[in-house]
């Protein structure tokens, strides 16, 4: 143990080094931020001036704020409702025997490794653009005009239209954890249920949904810390200032400090660190009930 | 592909026509999937007035070829798509030589801390970037960093490396816990020094999972937005991303969407030829590095 020292110190400090100064020194002063009022972001400590709460109590007053907030409730509820189901049909379908699996999956999953920027782009000015678009022309063909015409991506239809395309993105990789977790399931249980007289449908509800807690509390955590971080869809959707309809938490903080726009009302880096804060403790909120709810020890398979 | 297919029994017609519902939806969604990426490339080598005339998959004016010479050069998409490269590939090599030998030591020894460790890594994949953005801001911003062309790439590069640490440790570290340690034991007895043991036998050993992590790796700095839009603050500095990003808030003005499609098709290129050719590595690399 004792001549392997070296080596472990000389291993590890690297790594333990550069996250100490990316991910601990950061998180710590951006709690301690939070409960100050600092007129600018690169202000040294002597100017901070401690507020205690009022940053949370005055964000939360903000209705752009909440707004934002709303917005990413909905996008991590309903789009979190949306892409779990897609995801877990598409990847049971892809684990029932059908032939080409492979191609089919590999497909499935290339929006994810498509740049964010990019893909959102194609939509934005593909899918939905007004004039030549596939949805218009799709609705045209089939004669329904008065849906061809709606603007998509006007302020009343931008949030739809961003969430349809962000799912869309984010159905291959959660379809690659479902599938994972189905194929871990051993084909004996089947064979034995069979036998049983169990058919496809019950099998799938008594045996396969049960037997996948645990694959579903991966893609929940999955999908909550995506969302957390959901940024750039909203800063494509929207236009060159924010506009409530798709605005999200990051794109305000981000406002906030970084940028000029109709969402600063008053520079604080305070309220930054607040929003940061905020969402961390979300993802930690869901975290621990997933935990209570979807305990998953006492399967083994 | 093919010849394993040719090798497969006969198609059982029967059991095909009980999966034909499954069929149905998977193909419809392949073929949008397909429809959207070939209309964009198709829409990149038409022009703007064919675009809109809805005449994008006949080329009534031949293939436009110009479109990426333009976006390329006076788009300035070169210097964006060079920035990428150089921040993607030198990101990747150092993460590989920072986290391998962190993922050993952590997967190999019991220590004072290891467990600290691992549960600080682990925890860090789930903090927003927006918790620890604003102080990285500061301190870069206070150390004059921000008017220096070269040590803004530096900067740059040292912030991919520190947000994809705590991910590429943990997927080696998993990859590392998997080897036999009969190899270990053996040089042991042979004299060699644990040091060279990693980097002469088990560094070699996990190739695989280190090819699989850097492919990871690339992609996710290739596509990285957020960080970049903060810290590269002129065009000598932005990466793809972000780039393209200036560029679709300009082409609103200039109106050349041929041009703008031709630079959504460069900056998706590279990660698609990557796929095209490791699809299947890729694939199993995205449930290889979480628990399920």
């Amino acid at each position: 143990m004792k001549k392997n020292r070296g080596m472990i110190i000389a291993f590890l400090t690297p790594a333990v080094l550069i996250f100490l100064a990316v991910f601990l020194y950061p998180i710590v002063r951006t709690v301690f931020m939070s409960f100050f009022k600092i007129g600018s972001v690169t202000d040294s400590f002597d100017l901070w001036e401690f507020v205690g709460i009022a940053n949370y109590q005055k964000l939360f007053g903000t209705p752009i704020f909440i707004a934002a907030m709303k917005n990413i409730v909905k996008i991590w509820l309903y789009g979190g409702i949306i892409v779990m189901l897609m995801s877990l049909l598409f990847g049971v379908i892809l684990t029932s025997g059908i032939r080409g699996k492979k191609v089919f999956r590999a497909i499935i999953y290339l929006p994810n490794i498509v740049s964010a920027v990019a893909l959102a782009t194609m939509w934005r000015q593909y899918v939905f653009a007004p004039d030549y678009g596939l949805v218009t022309s799709f609705f045209k063909m089939i004669g329904a005009d008065k849906l061809a015409e709606t603007l998509w991506l006007a302020p009343e239809n931008s949030f739809k239209a961003l969430l349809v395309a962000y799912c869309f993105g984010m159905i291959g990789y959660h379809m690659l954890i479902w599938m994972s977790g189905i194929e871990r399931i051993s084909p004996d249980f089947y064979e034995a249920a069979t036998i049983d007289g169990a058919n496809k449908i019950q099998q799938f509800r008594y045996m396969t949904l049960p037997l996948l807690k645990g694959v579903f509390k991966t893609n929940v955590t999955m999908w909550t810390v995506s969302s957390a971080a959901f940024f750039v869809w909203s800063q494509l959707f929207s236009s060159v200032t924010a506009n409530n309809a798709t605005i999200v938490p990051v794109q305000y903080m981000y406002m906030q400090i970084f940028g000029a726009g109709n969402a600063v009302t008053e520079r604080n880096a305070g309220y930054g660190a607040a929003i940061g804060i905020i969402l961390c403790l979300c993802v930690v909120l869901v975290f621990t009930i997933c935990n209570i709810f979807l305990k998953d020890d006492d399967l083994e398979f | 592909m093919a010849k394993e297919k040719n090798v497969k029994d006969k198609i059982n017609w029967k059991k095909e026509a009980r999966l034909a519902p499954g069929y149905i939806i998977i193909i419809a969604w392949v073929v949008f999937t397909l429809v959207l990426l070939g209309w964009i490339i198709a829409a990149s080598l038409s022009t703007t007035k064919d675009i809109f005339a809805g005449n994008v998959l006949k080329f009534p004016t031949g293939l436009h070829f110009e479109n990426y010479v333009a976006a390329w050069g006076s788009g300035g998409v070169a210097t964006f798509f060079m920035n990428s490269l150089v921040y993607s590939l030198v990101s990747c090599a150092l993460l590989i030589l920072i986290c391998a030998p962190a993922a050993y030591v952590l997967a190999r020894y019991t220590f004072l801390g290891n467990k600290i460790i691992q549960t600080g890594f682990v925890s860090a994949m789930g903090v927003p970037i927006t918790m620890v953005v604003l102080p990285l801001f500061c301190l870069v911003a206070n150390m004059g960093i921000l008017n220096n062309l070269f040590a803004s790439k530096v900067t740059l590069i040292f912030l991919y490396i520190g947000i994809n640490i705590p991910y590429t440790t943990i997927f080696l570290l998993t990859f590392f816990a998997n080897l036999s340690r009969t190899y270990e034991e053996a040089a042991a007895i042979d004299g060699c020094p644990p040091t060279k043991t990693f980097w002469k036998i088990m560094f070699p050993m996990a190739q695989s999972g280190i090819i699989t992590v850097t492919i990871f790796n690339f992609i996710n700095i290739w596509n990285e937005y957020f960080l970049s839009l903060i810290f590269a603050n002129s065009d000598e500095l932005r990466p793809v991303a972000v780039g393209l990003y200036g560029m679709l808030q300009s082409m609103q003005y200039t109106g050349n969407w041929a041009g703008m499609f031709a630079a959504v098709v460069i900056v998706f290129l590279p990660t698609f030829i990557l796929y095209i050719f490791l699809s299947e590595k890729i694939i199993g690399g995205v449930t290889g590095g979480i628990k399920g």
